[in-house]
């Protein structure tokens, strides 16, 4: 960035040009429509539009009044309070882990990415089952240890814990796979001097891998809340209309809900917009939290 | 990989109680993500009517049935499929890695005026559901002539670019961390060589970032894949679709059938599994042949 | 870095300007397609020439007319040399935006199979689909089989628009293990609501579900007839015009029972935290008796089991001037002509005669087997091809007294939420019914 190579700034065009260009054409426009969108009457996704809003900024009056955006904007701040702590804690600790290991690196590397290629039906099953309420697998477990009484894993009390354990889950392999591609980048030189100079196994991971690591795990941040605000394929099919008793809404699976169960599809546009302004915000704030600190 | 690590490990020759613990933890989270694999393909050899109650025992002996493929492979073509499949994720994955990589350079190296804002957009990016864009996409797709013409190299087109895009973003933000990671003084001894900036990019940093950019291929192959949304408004005759698309068609309706879902997710997921398996392969070696940096 | 704002948002310009060129000359391609079809069809006579159809249906998946679908259209094509472009896919809310944006695009198939009921109000009200009336003006014979009272006239103006096939029935399904080992008969023609109230606490009484629902996902099949029972085949499927009027009372009175329901411990213990399939599953393994679900279910049941004749269906009890053989049903999707290919002269003939070939009473009586048809003469269907299940639905509907429509066909899903998903807290007493009912009609009300 200080370097006088790039003082020279009319490359940076060329560069910019192509990823742009197809950012512009097949998101950015077709985004500006939807924002235009949020202020028009439509049913049916696909529909044209039965005219605009009275007042056109109803469904942004609407947001501030619905309870049920509400209960998603707590709910997603508790997913991605679980996504950092959860999701990265985890998948730090596992890539610090991998990175330090002989054998076996390719083999842990292929089997934590399994869950990220099973669609969310499949696993919805699984976790549908697991979590049953009558015969489910940790209720039989239960019983097997002497429990007498069921517990629904989907009622009121248990619902946000039932559907952030897998979610949690789901993408721990996600963040792991940027992270240890970005461990594997530091130079083995570093850890070569390192020892030499005596410092123990953990010293290494303290001064040279996080340090290091420092923008990936930035980065696996912002991926992560922005991750936690659109989730929505595996909590709809586990706790679909925010059931129960619309106590599980995500800000994902409300706007999921707007566009294709409700019918509403203007409203669910203006959600669409509360989060990607919600994202724009919460990435600066990731940013701004990991910014450039010196080790 | 092996060589490095035998280097870096050569000073503690015993195994420690420590790495004992580090494998058993690593190896306690390899099981939890296993599992579910496992189950899927053993419930996708069981008849249909017992995976919900009886969904944890193994398929021997009566519960054993080949059904549930035979269902999937019953009418369709799903070799057209796959070859469908594979030509959309890995036109995508290939376009992402190369604009990705230009524009993180390009972001992450130089400073000029708009960098904050086009920063905040690529994360905007990112958050746009698909079901917002699509139907701007699909008119504009109508208006190029690449929808609705039962042609299948249009069709797939019509599903590459909108994907393209639809990946862009992530791959953008990913590689800038990595990027920046680099240190810029490889650049700088490059340039008094007599590099242009081109030739620094292609040159230089597209070696250094190989691993990186597997990554984020791997990643834009496997959302193109599984991305059933975009495909599913493009890809309308048989011998347009992919394999999400075909699939999908078989097991969506009334959702009871779990046992051609299982049959399904398998053979949407294990072929992808080899494919995947083979670029692991092809990381480790862009690893090493990038391990001279430093 | 303007020069660069610039750009893009010259682009996007370009684009949207496009898009706006696009949207009124829409039907541009049909226009120039058309005008070359009459010049073709001026050179080679129109009989003999091969016409290639786009036909798009919902007969997919696991859709059981998926394969006669396939079949039928192999040998109309081998039979009559044209081709078909078939891009069917299963009904879920994708497809139903992939049809609409069609329409909105221009980009609409020749023939569609698709809803009559409220989905289908965009297109016809766009006029992009040929009424029935306007066929029989060229082809007088055009679905003379069909009685035209159950065609499934369009919400939006009355008018026929669609062919129908097949149609639905909701019934009672019943668990006869359970019912045997709670004790109980298995409710008739003649059992009341009242009497399946008490067989209902006898089977709780002996450690069952009685009823398997999902009050949280899908309440719709017990407000149906909830309501219904309070009304009469004539009256059940029009909305009440107010909550105070005595239709609006009837549904306050309907959703009053389902709340009882709740109240007597009659479903579930987690009826409000689980999910349609996992009710279901309680049904299939001996664990609940009674289910209401539609004609579609017979095949779910049929392939979740392997005692397929521990399984059968029956009326719905029923209370006040609702005969419990009075059920509901009707036909939800029909054969459409889209104007497009209407008015293009090279394809109008050809998608007559598919859907004529599609209609006839044979493959109506193939497609429809146990459901209900608009077939002058009835289906013929060989009973000894089916199971007991089946068997026992068809006889359900030659039984029955009346058959009304579901009235939530009538209510947009966007209208239905205060009442379906607003329903965990009507049972549970935390919103108020009367409430409820008036937040619908005042969303139906917004709507129109």
């Amino acid at each position: 960035m200080s370097s006088n190579i790039y003082k020279n700034k009319k490359p940076v065009i060329f560069f910019l040009i192509p990823a742009f260009a197809f950012l512009a054409v097949f998101l950015y426009y077709p985004f500006f429509q939807n924002i235009l969108n949020s202020f028009r009457v439509i049913n049916n996704l696909g529909s044209s539009a039965k005219g605009w809003n009275d007042p056109w900024f109803t469904n942004y009056v609407e947001l501030f009044k619905d309870a049920n955006i509400r209960t998603a904007l707590v709910n997603t701040l508790k997913m991605i309070a679980a996504t950092i702590v959860g999701q990265l804690g985890i998948a730090i600790m596992l890539a610090l882990m991998v990175d330090n290991i002989k054998k076996g690196q390719k083999f842990f590397r292929t089997v934590y990415f399994f869950p990220i290629v099973i669609a969310a039906t499949a696993l919805g099953l699984l976790f549908n089952i697991v979590f049953l309420y009558d015969k489910g697998m940790l209720n039989q477990l239960r019983e097997m240890f002497g429990a007498v009484k069921l517990v629904d894993f989907k009622d009121d009390a248990h619902a946000m814990l039932t559907m952030m354990i897998p979610v949690t889950w789901q993408y721990v392999g996600f963040y792991f796979i940027i992270l240890i591609t970005g461990l594997n980048n530091i130079s083995d030189d570093l850890y070569e001097a390192a020892t030499i100079d005596g410092a123990s196994k953990w010293q290494r991971v303290r001064y040279i891998s996080l340090p290091l690591l420092h923008n990936v795990i930035c980065t696996c941040g912002v991926l992560a809340v922005t991750g936690a605000l659109k989730v929505f394929d595996l909590p709809w099919i586990m706790f679909p209309k925010g059931m129960p008793s619309n106590g599980t809404w995500l800000t994902g699976t409300y706007m999921y809900y707007h566009a294709f169960e409700s019918h509403n599809v203007d409203y669910s546009s203006a959600i669409s917009v509360l989060i990607v302004i919600l994202g724009v915000i919460t990435a600066k704030i990731v940013n701004a939290v990991f910014k450039e600190k010196d080790y | 990989m092996a060589g490095i690590n035998n280097k870096r490990n050569r000073r503690h020759n015993k195994i420690s109680l420590g790495t004992a613990g580090i494998y058993a933890v690593l190896t306690a989270w390899a099981l939890t993500t296993i599992y579910p694999l496992f189950w899927i393909l053993m419930n996708s050899f069981k008849d249909k009517k017992v995976i919900r109650s009886d969904s944890f025992s193994l398929p021997f002996g009566e519960l054993f049935t080949l059904d549930n493929y035979r269902t999937a492979f019953d009418r369709v073509n799903i070799l057209g499929a796959y070859r469908n499949s594979l030509v959309i994720s890995l036109s995508v994955a290939a376009a992402v890695i190369l604009l990705s990589g230009l524009a993180s350079y390009a972001l992450v190296r130089y400073d000029f005026k708009m960098k904050g804002l086009l920063n905040s957009m690529v994360v905007a990016g990112m958050m746009f559901p698909a079901f917002a864009t699509i139907i701007p996409v699909i008119r504009m797709m109508n208006i190029i002539g690449l929808a609705n013409t039962n042609q299948i190299p249009k069709s797939l087109l019509a599903v590459i670019l909108p994907q393209i895009a639809g990946n862009l973003s992530f791959a953008i933000v990913v590689l800038r961390g990595y990027i920046a990671g680099l240190p810029v003084e490889l650049e700088e001894a490059a340039y008094m060589e007599g590099c242009n900036i081109f030739q620094l990019f292609f040159k230089v940093v597209m070696p250094l970032c190989k691993p990186s950019f597997a990554t984020i291929g791997i990643f834009s192959f496997l959302w193109s894949y599984n991305d059933l949304f975009t495909q599913s408004f493009f890809l309308k005759t048989k011998p347009e679709y992919s394999v999400t698309v075909l699939l999908s068609l078989l097991t969506s309706q009334e959702g009871t059938n779990y046992g051609l879902m299982a049959s399904s997710v398998s053979l949407i997921v294990f072929p992808l599994l080899i494919v995947y398996l083979f670029l692991q392969k092809y990381i480790v070696k862009g690893l090493t042949a990038g391990a001279v940096k430093g | 870095m303007k020069k660069m704002l610039a750009m893009l948002l010259t682009g996007a310009m370009v684009f949207s300007l496009a898009a706006c060129g696009n949207s009124s000359p829409g039907n541009a391609p049909a226009q120039s397609s058309s005008s070359s079809g009459e010049s073709a069809a001026a050179e080679s006579e129109p009989a003999g020439s091969p016409v290639t159809l786009n036909v798009t249906t919902t007969y997919a998946g696991e859709d059981t007319n998926a394969g006669n679908y396939q079949d039928a259209i192999a040998a109309w094509q081998e039979e009559t040399g044209n081709k078909i472009n078939d891009a069917s896919a299963s009904s879920a809310e994708t497809f139903k935006a992939r049809v609409i944006s069609d329409f909105e695009m221009g980009s609409e198939p020749d023939v569609l199979f698709y809803f009559n009921g409220v989905d289908s109000n965009p297109f016809v009200e766009a006029g992009k689909v040929v009424s029935i009336e306007e066929i029989r003006e060229v082809y007088p014979d055009y679905a003379s089989n069909m009685k035209d009272g159950m065609m499934g006239a369009s919400p939006a103006d009355g008018k026929n628009y669609s062919v129908p096939v097949n149609g639905y029935w909701e019934g009672l399904f019943v668990n006869k293990a359970v019912c045997e080992a709670a004790g109980v008969d298995i409710p008739t023609a003649d059992t009341t609501w009242d009497e399946f109230m008490e067989i209902c606490q006898k089977v709780k009484d002996a450690g069952y579900t009685p009823i398997a629902a999902s009050f949280a996902e899908i309440p719709h099949y017990w407000f149906e007839f909830c309501i219904y029972n309070y009304l009469t085949p004539a009256t059940h499927n029009v909305l009440p015009g107010s909550v105070d009027d005595d239709h609006g009372k009837a549904w306050v009175n309907g959703i009053s029972d389902m709340k009882v329901l709740y109240e007597k411990g009659f479903l579930p213990e987690n009826t409000l935290s689980a999910t349609d399939g996992e009710t279901f599953q309680l049904f299939i393994d001996g664990k609940a008796a009674f289910l209401i679900d539609g004609s579609w279910k017979v095949g779910g049941i049929e392939s979740s089991t392997d005692d397929i004749d521990n399984f059968t269906v029956t009326y719905v009890p029923g209370k006040n001037d609702r005969k419990s053989t009075d059920i509901i049903g009707g036909l939800s999707s029909g054969w459409y002509i889209t104007r497009k290919a209407w008015d293009d002269p090279e394809k109008q003939k050809a998608c007559v005669e598919f859907i004529s070939y599609m209609t006839s009473d044979d493959m109506v009586s193939k497609f429809a087997s146990v459901s209900a048809t608009a077939l002058k003469n009835g289906v013929q269907v060989d009973e000894s091809q089916l199971t007991s299940l089946a068997v026992a639905g068809l006889d359900m509907v030659e039984g029955a007294t009346g058959m009304a429509g579901a009235v939530q066909d009538q209510v947009t899903q966007e209208a239905r939420v205060p009442v379906f998903n607003g329903m965990p807290d009507i049972v549970t007493g935390k919103a108020d019914i009367a409430t409820a009912v008036t937040d619908l009609l005042a969303l139906v009300a917004a709507g129109q």
